[in-house]
């Protein structure tokens, strides 16, 4: 066992450390901004479960007291979601404007004005074909870039589906072309789902094999790294492999996730029971991009067994940062090595 | 007794002084019973980096569903003599 003075002694890995640990202020909570959305794609989050019954509450007022709210309690960065925020765009402007670090997950087919200054994350489901198939609009990435051309907020957000694996290098030579950025999501199902967008083994083994030669070929378009795609392509999903800390698997209140994190609905409620990055989904087929970059964060005592595994860990948060965080810049990967997670009790 | 637990409170103090940067307070005058997270405003990842150094200070383990019970410097170290008992 390598004492944690040693490991963070080799310089890299010292800088990578000190980088990473001026942004462990970062305390995340979700919003659900609208119950509507422009197009309708299958397997879509949000359509799932309660949650799109929730009333939509459009009052800025409201808004702004909830977010003073969150700064209070300590909330340093907001997600807007669900189900497409770019269709309430006052209401984001108004969550700017008491929280500035935050990020917004929308389709990309309206504009965000430049004066919300959030991390964007485009949502891309393959390629314009099949994209047209799931999500029933056309041309999407076409328009998606167009949309936001030389935009340093977007960051296009790929989901791998059984059915567009290899719809991947199309996309990412597209938007390399035009000098745009990618990370990777997993198709995680939600709860009761059992259409063909679900994993199997062989996909996942087919989609870790595609990332690995999109991060190598791509190196300054893939937002990725080898313990990301080993994270994320395992056969055991997130929780499974690193414990999830958010409170819909956690009971913990004491710190962490578990203490400060919510997920409100458009009626400004949250329920604890339900609370995690994208509820509905099934917690056994989790491998959700948004939920990685805490979950797998969140473990860093485990992973500090050796400088390999320690390297990889901070790969992840570096990549985590640089997916969620304007303006913050990805360093080159420590770990080209595929290692395995370590287990809890390895440590 | 008493007085190694005060070291070890002290020695606790101390590292956590540096790994926060915490200014107008030395490892003599940190108060022990202090709540790290609701009064020093420590999060998990503070908490997981203190737990590294502790790790590699005293050579104990610290399971990470122990985490949330490390709430206060008294705490930790009765944790530690614990964990440190249980060694040998």
């Amino acid at each position: 066992m390598y004492k944690f003075s040693d490991i963070i002694a080799e310089p890299a890995i010292r800088a990578g450390f000190e980088k990473v640990r001026k942004y462990f202020f970062l305390r995340e909570s979700t919003y659900d901004m609208s119950n509507r959305c422009n197009i309708r794609c299958e397997g879509c989050y949000y359509f799932q479960g309660d949650k799109q019954f929730a009333e939509e509450n459009l009052n800025e007022s409201d808004w702004k007291q909830l977010m003073e709210a969150e700064k209070e309690r300590g909330i340093t960065f907001v997600v807007l979601a669900g189900a497409e925020p770019s269709l309430v765009q006052n209401l984001c402007k108004t969550c700017y404007d008491v929280i500035p670090l935050g990020c917004i997950a929308s389709n990309g087919l309206n504009v965000l004005p430049k004066e919300i200054d959030y991390r964007i994350h485009i949502s891309v489901w393959g390629n314009d074909k099949t994209s047209h198939e799931i999500r029933k609009a056309k041309n999407m990435l076409a328009r998606q870039m167009e949309n936001y051309q030389g935009d340093e907020r977007a960051v296009w957000v790929y989901t791998f589906t059984p059915v567009n694996i290899d719809e991947a290098r199309e996309v990412t030579k597209l938007l390399a072309a035009n000098g745009q950025q990618i990370t990777f999501n997993m198709f995680s199902a939600p709860v009761g789902y059992n259409g063909h967008l679900k994993h199997s083994p062989e996909t996942l083994a087919h989609t870790r094999q595609v990332m690995s030669e999109l991060l190598t070929e791509f190196p300054e378009t893939v937002l990725f790294s080898p313990y990301n795609i080993v994270a994320h392509t395992h056969e055991q999903g997130l929780h499974d492999l690193f414990s999830c800390s958010y409170p819909r698997m956690n009971p913990s209140t004491d710190i962490g996730l578990g203490r400060s994190f919510r997920q409100y609905r458009t009626d400004l409620k949250w329920d604890r029971a339900a609370a995690c990055c994208v509820p509905d989904t099934d917690c056994d087929d989790c491998r959700h991009y948004a939920a990685g970059s805490a979950v797998v964060t969140a473990r860093m005592y485990r992973h500090a067994t050796d400088p390999q595994t320690f390297s990889a860990w901070l790969d992840y948060v570096d990549t985590y940062l640089a997916v969620w965080v304007k303006g913050y810049q990805k360093s080159e990967n420590l770990c080209k090595e595929l290692i395995e997670p370590p287990k809890e009790t390895e440590n | 007794m008493a007085t190694d637990m005060q070291q070890t409170i002290t020695r606790i103090a101390d590292i956590i002084i540096n790994e926060l940067k915490l200014e107008d307070v030395t490892p003599e005058t940190f108060d022990a019973d202090l709540d790290l997270v609701d009064e020093i405003g420590i999060d998990s990842m503070d908490l997981a980096t203190i737990a590294l150094v502790l790790r590699d200070e005293y050579g104990i383990r610290i399971d990470e569903d122990d985490y949330p019970k490390l709430t206060t410097v008294r705490i930790i170290a009765e944790y530690i003599s614990t964990k440190l008992a249980e060694d040998k």
